[in-house]
């Protein structure tokens, strides 16, 4: 198992089973994990913590994955070039075009594995195998 | 691998070709059953001929569009566009692992993971799980009583086999056990009665009635094609616990992951681009270190820096791309230098050699005739009436000699439907992602041109239609609101006039905005202000190409991510050709490569130097003229004089080639040659201007490859050699 003890992975969903089941296999692999309900909050947390990778959902309230990847991103370095991973349903071309150009660098359509997740993670916070 | 693999290559690419054509005729016209059928063949042969060089990839990839494509042809529903786009996805990447067939001798490594996801989107598109017998998921029991047998010993094999053939087995001349025996690795193997009630007086002893489990170390494709011809039911099962399949989908997850991150760098989004590329940046480099290539993740992390510093980027995208052609064959090439490149074979009509055969033939007439000439001359025969012979047969020679130059010539030939025809995809690709309606148009894809070109044509094309599809056709509501209509219009067209052929890429788009172009170029220093004022708009949008004119703070409505139009000129220069511009605000685009039919041959002027002769190539010179001495004035260590209100640098050949002057010709006027390569303007000075002439150039061979500033050479009339120089180097 890759030591991925000093790397911190947030969790933007505003699915509570989501984030149980994204902790439990992050955690599973050593990674310090945050949450966030929503885009808004994970700005804020984002702000005031160092994270390596952040994963996030497009559909939830009060600021979706869109509004929060553009807004993310047209913030000040360092804190604008944290990678970001959106995990959908939606699975249609215009959705992953859309999320891209707000500035994800990955897509992965909902529902995954937890070992999928925990191995793009890994890749995402640069652990050598 | 084995010895079929050119011939394999050949054919592989011609039916790529024949089925792309079909997928885009069905495209069209979806209820086209005689497309539909050829599709299913050429899916069908390619399938059997991977089969052949044991691709077992390839051979399972196809497998699973051929059952696809058959059920579609027994069914009257006409063909959904995903379906297609899935199959034409398919034929891509079989031609991609043509390409590493074709420049690494064997599979690509990333084959088999390919395989597993062409497969996994081509069920998906057509929402139906029966697929291919062998990755259909059915009932697995028998999995489980080979493991039970097998017992801790299980995880150790990778694929298991269960087989059973077909009844009438034994009256094909097909002994079940021989099959099996051959195949590769194998481990255990269990034999039992397909049903195990039958009794002694009830069994037909002529019918094979047997199943037969195995397992083995093999790699299921290794199997599936050894079983590929097998009549009867073959189920392979890879288990899915070793190590080795595993790490390949490790490779690959890391390596897509890379790969998006080119995509994510192409967004054209001002506002956002320092947080977007750096996270990009971050990304590809932990992937990097993820994979163990932290040699690699160095390179993209200091283009990182550069990106950053010029606010373009482009140096991130080339160090991704970089390291990505590095990610492509892990350490392998550390246990074999020398990795066998398969020789580029060229298909050619069978008239083409019988030309050839023909010409060969009359060559020997006329070469019999001068021989029976010298014998007339030996046996004192009239002179005049020998030379009269001597003069006809020099007329059938040159005669010959010529037709014989065009046939050759005409062998390297190939129709631009070759490269034309992956375009389609591609723009309707490129105008999805960025959210444009366009209607593509390709004229003139018969029109011919040297291999060499028509194989080099491919990435300056991509560029200029990802160019107007991108920032020449403007979106949707914009065009609406122009009164033009929703949907753009992009032509690629070909035509050959003479020895030029000409590839014309045009859209109705906004055109491209003079005032910018003027801004950015002053900006960049490309020209000055008074300059520009003096141009005219079409020159000045020609600056587009100049070079350094998109490498850096273009980030505007004009370029975008800074794409180098000055790329696509230096690669349409490298092939003597040259391109043009031409832009209509508001009303559209057009760019054009004006290539060369041939590469071989070569249009000359020679000059004399110190009384050796030398060939300039017509194409870099501009003009000739003779300068006074007292007009030409030393700057710096050089020297330079000036032309119609332009200074122009003057080299003088002799000293650049080496050569001593035997007299000093420093009284009377130089007689100069303009030249221009690559952009840049010089006088060359010679002792005499020569002829021009049409010459094939023979490129400099071993110890002479890559002599600076020669380019090649070429017998002259009288069996003299003539060293063309390459004005470009000499230039620099």
């Amino acid at each position: 198992m890759p030591d991925n003890s000093s790397k911190r992975v947030l969790i933007i969903d505003d699915a509570a089973l989501v984030r149980a089941y994204y902790r439990a296999a992050l955690e599973a692999h050593g990674f310090v994990v945050g949450e966030a309900l929503n885009g808004l909050e994970g700005l804020e947390k984002l702000l005031l913590e160092p994270f390596d990778l952040v994963i996030a959902d497009i559909n939830m309230p009060q600021m979706d994955g869109i509004t929060f990847l553009r807004t993310l991103r047209s913030k000040e370095l360092p804190v604008s070039s944290i990678p970001v991973l959106v995990t959908s349903t939606e699975a249609g071309p215009h959705d992953i075009a859309a999320a891209r150009g707000a500035g994800a660098n990955y897509y992965l359509v909902k529902p995954i594995k937890q070992e999928t997740l925990a191995e793009y993670a890994a890749i995402f916070c640069g652990r050598p195998r | 691998m084995n010895e079929f693999l050119e011939q394999f290559l050949i054919e592989s690419r011609d039916l790529v070709a024949q089925g792309t054509d079909d997928l885009m005729a069905l495209a069209e016209n979806p209820s086209d059953r005689e497309r539909l059928d050829g599709a299913f063949r050429a899916f069908h042969t390619l399938k059997g001929a991977a089969g052949i060089v044991e691709f077992g990839a390839m051979t399972r990839t196809l497998h699973a569009a051929e059952d696809i494509l058959a059920s579609l042809r027994s069914s009257e529903e006409p063909i959904n566009p995903d379906t297609l786009d899935e199959f034409l996805t398919c034929l891509d990447l079989t031609s991609r692992w043509l390409d590493a067939m074709q420049s690494a001798g064997e599979a690509p490594s990333t084959a088999e993971a390919d395989a597993d996801n062409m497969i996994a989107r081509l069920v998906g598109s057509r929402g139906a799980a029966e697929v291919a017998h062998a990755s259909a998921p059915g009932d697995d029991t028998w999995v489980g009583r080979l493991s039970v047998a097998a017992g801790s010993h299980f995880t150790e094999y990778r694929t298991a086999l269960r087989y059973i053939p077909s009844p009438d087995a034994f009256f094909q001349g097909l002994d079940p056990m021989n099959v099996v025996a051959a195949l590769p690795h194998l481990m255990t193997v269990d034999v039992v009665l397909t049903d195990p009630d039958v009794s002694l007086e009830t069994m037909n002893t002529f019918n094979c009635s047997l199943e037969i489990v195995a397992l083995m170390e093999a790699a299921g494709e290794q199997v599936r094609a050894a079983l590929l011809n097998v009549p009867g039911k073959v189920e392979v099962r890879e288990l899915a616990s070793t190590a080795i399949r595993q790490s390949e989908e490790v490779q690959t997850n890391a390596r897509s992951l890379i790969e998006a991150q080119l995509l994510v760098l192409q967004q054209s989004d001002v506002d956002r681009s320092v947080g977007r590329r750096a996270s990009a940046g971050r990304t590809a480099v932990n992937a990097l270190l993820y994979l163990g290539r932290s040699e690699l993740a160095a390179n993209v992390e200091l283009a990182i820096a550069t990106t950053k510093a010029e606010n373009s980027p482009d140096p991130l995208i080339a160090a991704i791309e970089q390291a990505l052609s590095g990610t492509g064959q892990p350490e392998r090439h550390n246990n074999s230098p020398t990795a066998p490149v398969v020789p580029r074979a060229l298909r050619v009509d069978m008239d083409r050699i019988d030309a050839l055969v023909k010409l060969a033939g009359e060559l020997i007439v006329v070469k019999n005739a001068i021989g029976h000439a010298a014998k007339l001359v030996h046996e004192n025969e009239d002179p005049r009436a020998v030379i009269a012979t001597l003069r006809e047969q020099h007329a059938l020679f040159e005669r010959l000699a010529t037709e014989l130059q065009s046939a050759v010539l005409r062998i390297r030939v190939l129709p631009l439907r070759s490269v034309f025809r992956r375009f389609p995809r591609l723009v309707r690709e490129i105008a999805v992602s960025v959210g444009k309606t366009v209607r593509f148009i390709t004229e003139g894809e018969s029109t011919e041109a040297d291999a060499t070109i028509v194989d080099a044509l491919f990435e300056p094309l991509l560029h200029v239609l990802r160019n107007a599809v991108d920032h020449g056709i403007e979106p949707p509501e914009q065009r609406a609101s122009a009164g033009k209509p929703a949907m753009g219009t992009l032509i690629l067209r070909a035509r050959r006039d003479a020895d030029t052929v000409t590839i014309e890429v045009e859209d109705d788009g906004g055109g491209i905005n003079v005032d910018r172009v003027r801004a950015v170029a002053r900006a960049r220093g490309i020209a000055t202000a008074e300059s520009l004022t003096a141009m005219s708009d079409a020159e000045a949008t020609g600056l587009v190409f100049a070079a350094g004119f998109s490498t850096a703070s273009t980030v505007t409505d004009l370029s975008g991510r800074g794409v180098g139009m000055d790329s696509v000129r230096t690669a349409v220069e490298r092939l003597g050709g040259k391109v043009t511009l031409e832009s209509q605000a508001g009303t559209g685009t057009k760019v054009g490569l004006m290539l060369p039919f041939s590469l071989m041959m070569t249009r000359l002027m020679t000059v004399e130097v110190a009384g050796q002769a030398f060939g300039l190539p017509l194409d870099n010179v501009v003009e000739t003229t003779i300068v006074p001495r007292d007009r030409i004035v030393p700057i710096g260590a050089g020297r330079a004089f000036v032309l119609r209100d332009q200074t122009i640098p003057l080299i003088d050949l002799a000293d650049t080639l080496g050569i001593q002057r035997t007299d000093t010709l420093s009284r009377s006027p130089a007689k100069v040659v303009i030249a221009s390569a690559a952009g840049q303007i010089g006088a060359i000075e010679v002792d005499r201007l020569g002829e021009r002439m049409d010459v094939m150039l023979t490129p400099m061979e071993g110890l002479l490859n890559g002599m600076k500033g020669v380019s090649g050479t070429t017998l002259l009339g009288d069996g003299r050699v003539l060293i063309v120089l390459d004005v470009e180097e000499i230039l620099s």
